[in-house]
């Protein structure tokens, strides 16, 4: 939701989408690591995972309060750039040019995070570190600073998705709500801590919501939550998780 | 022991002025007793949505009340008594709903409600309100059954309900190019309400309805049913969509140019939608609950109080309403001279009043406000965002449904 609102400044100020889309994500990835030295850091000798949710629980409601008091309650719109206007014909249907963008997006997104957790020598300390952090401290590791970096990253790309998402259906209060049960949906159904279990989720719930919606539209919402229940019933783990 | 408790004294000078000013301060009480009535407010419970999906709807709400406070404040309040507005956040949901209007009456002793932003709160809280001994009376509540089915004797309707904008869109479709229509409305009560209404008034004037759909509250994402709409080959597209989920919709047909191959009608034409689609909102033809541009001496005094108030901004259709049934509220509550509930309930039937969207009359057979229909159109008359342009307005009897019914008879 602060990446969309940023972006929308960013857009009417600078009359550019494509600088909204770098500018935001990094003030949002900025504010990411303030918010995660400050408040999440003392955090993390506690190991107590309810301490995070109430924290981050708190931040959310503060930070939509913030964003009404400096924006307003009224949404905000933002306009595509003239180069995505309009429409491709796809199997005789029109298709947006600007959706052909999301999707090109997403891919290169989806790819880069993979090649740079599976790839990189830093990659290799995130995935060490969200296993055994003592273990990755006592080898010498700084883990106060990848864990800094995967909020930063983390908030980055939150960031990204709410400028990218504003064309669609505008900046307004509560974005980021409606985002939080499909993202837990999709987390749950991939499998904690899979990367590309998450991807395969995420597809899955895309599929489901859109065959869902033309077929059975009373039923489209319900369909995702059996989806759910049936591979936690099958795999309690998810898809490609481990079971605990 | 025994005690003599007889008065052996007779009266003395000093019992007689005591016996005095105790009888003086008896009899002066109830004067200042009413003293300390007069300058009790009369509270007012804005039971809204401040956080959520329609907390825009919930912040135009607020704005009109805050201002209505200081206009009548400010000119004697009512009844001689301020009046005091108490907001309560029920985020939209029923059960929040009902449990904010019963802190508003057992904790603030308020018993006078208006500002419920959905449909859904509204036929919540209309059941208990006996209990309560409460008087509601809605700014906004599209749900057509509530005032038919649903009636209850303490409740009132000021606006436009769904089927009166339905049936004024219908009527300015008569004569329209367009044959074939589909409805797309939100899984709730009120786009239930709409799009049923539309679909009956269609119909009747002759057209054809290619298929209806409803999308969950919330969605996000129209481009599957944007798809149906294209391959339904309907001429015209009803959409009854408010709030996040009508701009996404406008939003996504504009980018799939559904706009440009099927014309866009809608119940309800929302200044905070036209302001964040922009351009976008161009062509969009509705019905419109309030239409600022409506030109008579009570709304000519309202925008002028309104944008004076917040820098030139233009109200929404929230804030029409809102105002209007502030006005209505004022009006019964001064005739009846009284914040009574029962009072309250006799004098409102039958009340005609000049509102800002001409005549008003709250018809006694439903508690319905009879209103003109207003059918307009969004367009760039060079101002610093697109406005409603009035097409056509029609009499508040042609638009008003038949007694506690969502139909009309003629």
């Amino acid at each position: 939701m602060l990446g969309a609102y940023i972006g929308y400044t960013v857009a009417i100020y600078t009359g550019s989408f494509f600088l909204a889309l770098i500018i935001a994500p990094i003030l949002v990835a900025c504010f990411g690591i303030v918010f995660e030295k400050l408040l999440l850091s003392p955090l993390y000798k506690r190991q107590d995972g309810g301490a995070y949710l109430m924290v981050t629980f708190g931040l959310a409601v503060i930070l939509a309060e913030a964003i009404k008091l400096t924006w307003g309650a009224d949404p905000k719109g933002v306009q595509i750039p003239e180069m995505l206007r309009g429409i491709v014909i796809v199997f005789d249907f029109p298709f947006p040019k600007y959706r052909v963008f999301l999707i090109i997006i997403g891919v290169l997104m989806a790819l880069s995070a993979w090649l740079f957790l599976e790839k990189t020598r830093i990659g290799l300390l995130i995935r060490a570190v969200s296993q055994n952090p003592q273990m990755v401290n006592a080898l010498g590791t700084n883990v106060v600073f990848i864990r800094n970096l995967v909020f930063a990253i983390g908030c980055g790309l939150a960031g990204m998705g709410g400028v990218l998402a504003a064309p669609m259906v505008t900046a307004f209060l509560g974005m980021g709500s409606s985002v939080i049960i499909d993202a837990f949906v999709i987390v749950i159904i991939g499998g904690m801590g899979s990367f590309l279990g998450s991807i395969i989720g995420s597809l899955l719930v895309a599929f489901v919501l859109v065959f869902g919606a033309y077929y059975v539209p009373d039923l489209a919402l319900a369909i995702i939550y059996l989806l759910m229940l049936i591979i936690l019933i099958v795999r309690p783990g998810g898809l490609l998780g481990k079971e605990e | 022991m025994s005690f003599d408790l007889s008065n052996k004294k007779g009266l003395t000078r000093r019992k007689v002025l005591v016996g005095g000013a105790a009888t003086m301060s008896v009899l002066a009480a109830p004067a200042y007793l009413r003293k300390a009535t007069a300058a009790t407010p009369i509270k007012i419970g804005i039971p809204t949505v401040i956080t959520g999906g329609y907390a825009v709807l919930g912040s135009h709400v607020m704005r009109t009340a805050k201002l209505v406070e200081k206009m009548r404040n400010a000119s004697g309040g009512v009844l001689g008594r301020p009046i005091e507005f108490i907001y309560k956040d029920t985020k939209g949901e029923p059960a929040d709903c009902v449990r904010k209007c019963q802190e508003l009456v057992e904790r603030d002793d308020c018993r006078i409600f208006t500002g419920v932003v959905v449909s859904s709160e509204a036929r919540a809280i209309m059941p208990k309100l006996e209990e309560w001994d409460a008087f509601f009376i809605s700014h906004g509540n599209g749900d057509g059954r509530l005032t038919a089915e649903f009636y209850v004797d303490n409740f009132f309707r000021a606006n436009t309900s769904a089927p009166m904008g339905a049936r004024a869109l219908a009527l300015y479709l008569k004569d329209a190019e367009q044959k074939n229509f589909y409805a797309i409305g939100s899984d709730y009560a009120w786009g239930h309400s709409s799009v049923e209404s539309f679909e009956a008034q269609i119909t009747k004037v002759g057209k054809n309805m290619s298929g209806t759909v409803f999308a969950p509250v919330g969605n996000k994402d129209y481009s599957t049913y944007i798809t149906k709409i294209l391959q339904s080959g309907a001429e015209g597209c009803y959409v009854a969509l408010q709030g996040d989920e009508g701009r996404a919709f406008y939003s996504q047909a504009q980018q799939y140019g559904l706009s440009d191959r099927v014309q866009m009608v809608t119940e309800i034409v929302s200044q905070a939608n036209i302001r964040a689609l922009g351009d976008d909102s161009v062509g969009l033809v509705g019905g419109s609950r309030y239409p600022f541009t409506y030109e008579n001496e009570a709304n000519k005094n309202f925008l002028s109080a309104f944008q004076a108030e917040y820098d030139g901004e233009i109200p929404d259709w929230t804030d029409g309403e809102m105002y209007q049934a502030l006005d209505i509220l004022f009006k019964a509550m001064e005739n009846a001279d009284s914040d009574e509930t029962k009072k309250i309930v006799a004098a409102m039937e039958g009340l005609e009043v000049d509102s800002v969207k001409g005549k008003t009359l709250m018809r006694e057979c439903d508690h319905q406000g009879e209103n003109q229909g207003f059918v307009v159109r969004v367009s760039d008359m060079g101002g610093s965002e697109p406005v409603p342009e009035i097409l056509k307005i029609y009499p508040r009897e042609m638009i008003t449904p038949d007694c506690r019914s969502t139909s009309y008879s003629s």
